[in-house]
């Protein structure tokens, strides 16, 4: 009678946990199950090809490059100005890494060299829609490169804007820990008028910096004059940045231009994990200074010489990118979808590869068991993302921009919300829109990396593409 | 069987006074850490304390309290299965109300009071099992 009722218990128990093991290595083509959202299960286009390798889909390899970077990734510590130092992992012996500045059309080439990062490194570019054999996803685009070893990556600057560039092998604590850097693309007549101002925000060893650099840091610019900031989160959290002195404009967010931006006077802005925000705004003619806050006091001011700055409290509105600006046509109708997803994240108690724990869900199922989302080239695909795990997800979709169309039921009406780092908050759902143009297998995932880590991560894959790398055995790969 | 089913009660009881500790003294480090200029935020993660109180209420206590329940089986205590069955569902009632509580942080309070129930149901079931053994009748 014992014996029975023990088995009863843990009989169960047991099984769940063993179905829970993952095997050393795995392809994420292999990984949970097919998801076709109302469309075709083949790709017309591959019955004749026999199909498309990941490898086969690379930036042009045939000319010289016009921007030609090399970048050595290094384990070691990182100073701060305030004179700590704290471990971590750098480029060309700087976290952030170099700026790499193209115009658009121009022909970008990376050469990865990891010297010293014992896990293995990758650069992904992050909101940059690049051929797929230059996406860096370690054990999915390509595998992660170990000390010693080099990698190139190249692609076209076809489109303008503010992005940035990260380790996509062990990223949770590579990306945390310094590996990351910005890309920011001029139109082909070079960068606009007036002061350009990057802003890479991130906390080091929990002091939160930009651009390195905590507390107040001043930036030059002449009273009149316009200038822009362009605002990278590349933390783990959602970050809150408002500016005092002087009225601003959100020109652009993740890349994409605002159309008709209105000026914004109180109101912060929300800028999710991996999220960028271009802010415009004019130097007071009266001597003044303004301060682009981004939180934990730390924040740029830019002015002329000496100038004060007005220190606002945050404020508690932010701006809703719902209704922000005017409407513009998005260049597709999201009424003639072709396939249709849903991504409803959750959280329950189970085993993620034996570990018991809280884990995130994929419409209700635990990681690796998730959605595999099959489109085809030229789909018009409608997405809905939801969110009831108690946690905010800033959900991050490779390889593509997409529209958002509604939240919480609510359709958008302001200037198209192109994105590829969207926040959805505990509690909200979003349905967003976008055309499948960039054939490949891409990782859609929650850009708060340890909750990648932790197993919020599915891809997008199109019918006919395989990859021949896999995650884990060999490669080493750990793209979360 | 009996001595083992009391030091599993005990263990499921010191489990929740370790974190009453652990998640106490982790939001004190909060505080201090920001004091000191720190920032508490997504990136900051858990501090040993706060990381100390997900391992033990996600891991260690679930699995004290299923080894308890299937120990008490075999224990032949006096409502020793019903003590433990008690204890194994306030672990899971727990465990239930963290989950909850990341949506809606009131329902936290319940967590902190349910801690006590945990507390009280493990040291009733302990001491179920030092109660002497009824006396058998001598066969004649």
């Amino acid at each position: 009678m014992a014996i029975a009722a023990a088995l009863a218990v843990l009989g169960p128990l047991g099984w769940w946990w063993r179905a829970s093991l993952m095997p050393g290595t795995y392809s994420v083509m292999d990984m949970g199950y097919p998801d076709y959202g109302g469309g075709s299960r083949v790709d017309h286009s591959t019955m004749h090809h026999g199909g498309t390798e990941v490898t086969a889909l690379t930036g042009p390899r045939d000319r010289p490059a016009d921007v030609s970077v090399t970048l050595v990734a290094r384990a070691e510590r990182i100073g701060l100005p305030d004179g700590r130092t704290v471990a971590g992992y750098t480029l060309n012996h700087a976290s952030p890494g170099p700026q790499i500045r193209a115009r658009q059309g121009q022909l970008v080439e990376v050469r990865l060299v990891n010297e010293s990062v014992p896990d293995g490194v990758t650069l992904h570019w992050h909101g940059y829609d690049v051929p797929n054999a230059e996406d860096g996803v370690a054990g999915v685009t390509q595998d992660a490169v170990a000390p010693g070893d080099s990698h190139v990556y190249r692609f076209v600057a076809k489109d303008t804007g503010t992005y940035w560039y990260h380790s996509h092998q062990v990223s949770h604590e590579q990306v945390r820990l310094g590996l990351f850097g910005a890309l920011v693309v001029d139109p082909p007549t070079g960068a606009p008028a007036g002061v350009d101002r990057l802003a890479l925000v991130h906390t080091y060893g929990g002091r939160r910096t930009v651009d390195g650099r905590p507390g107040e840091t001043r930036v030059a610019a002449a009273p009149g004059s316009t200038v822009r900031v362009r605002l990278v989160n590349t933390d783990q959290g959602t970050i809150r940045a408002w500016v005092s002195g002087a009225p601003y404009r959100l020109v652009a967010v993740d890349g994409r231009d605002r159309t008709a931006a209105p000026p914004v006077t109180a109101a912060a802005i929300v800028l999710p994990a991996g999220g960028r925000a271009d802010v415009e705004f004019a130097v007071p003619d009266g001597g003044g200074a303004v301060r682009v806050d981004v939180g934990a006091a730390t924040a740029l001011v830019v002015g002329p010489e000496g100038a004060a700055a007005a220190v606002t409290p945050e404020p508690a509105a932010s701006i809703d990118l719902l209704s922000y600006g005017e409407p513009a046509p998005i260049g597709f109708d999201p009424g003639r979808a072709t396939r249709r997803f849903d991504y409803r994240i959750g959280r329950r108690f189970g085993f993620l590869d034996g570990r018991p724990g809280l884990w995130w869900t994929i419409n209700g199922r635990l990681y690796p068991d998730v959605p595999m989302y099959m489109v085809s080239a030229g789909d018009v695909v409608r997405m809905t993302i939801a969110n009831d795990s108690g946690e905010t997800h800033p959900m991050h979709l490779h390889g593509h921009h997409a529209v958002v169309l509604s939240r919480n039921g609510v359709a958008a009406t302001g200037s198209p919300w192109w994105t590829d780092s969207l926040e959805v908050a505990d509690g909200e759902t979003y349905e967003i829109a976008f055309v499948a143009d960039n054939p490949g297998v891409w990782v859609d995932h929650c850009h708060n990396l340890s909750h990648a880590a932790e197993g919020l991560l599915a891809h997008l894959a199109y019918t006919g593409v395989t990859t021949p790398y896999r995650i884990g055995g060999g490669g080493h790969n750990h793209p979360e | 069987m009996r001595s083992t089913y009391r030091v599993f009660a005990y263990l499921i009881a010191a489990g929740v006074l370790v974190q009453a500790a652990t998640v106490a003294y982790a939001w004190f480090a909060v505080i201090q850490d920001i004091d000191a200029g720190g920032v508490f935020d997504k990136n900051a993660g858990a501090n040993p304390g706060h990381y100390a109180h997900g391992i033990v209420g996600m891991a260690v206590i679930p699995l004290i309290a299923l080894i308890f329940l299937v120990l008490s089986f075999f224990a032949r205590i006096p409502r020793g299965v019903t003590w433990a069955g008690i204890t194994f569902g306030l672990t899971a009632l727990q465990v239930a109300l963290a989950v909850v509580s990341f949506s809606a942080p009131l329902v936290g309070a319940l967590h902190g009071l349910n801690a006590v129930a945990l507390l009280a149901a493990a040291l009733v079931a302990a001491r179920r099992a030092v109660e002497p053994v009824p006396q058998q009748p001598v066969a004649a």
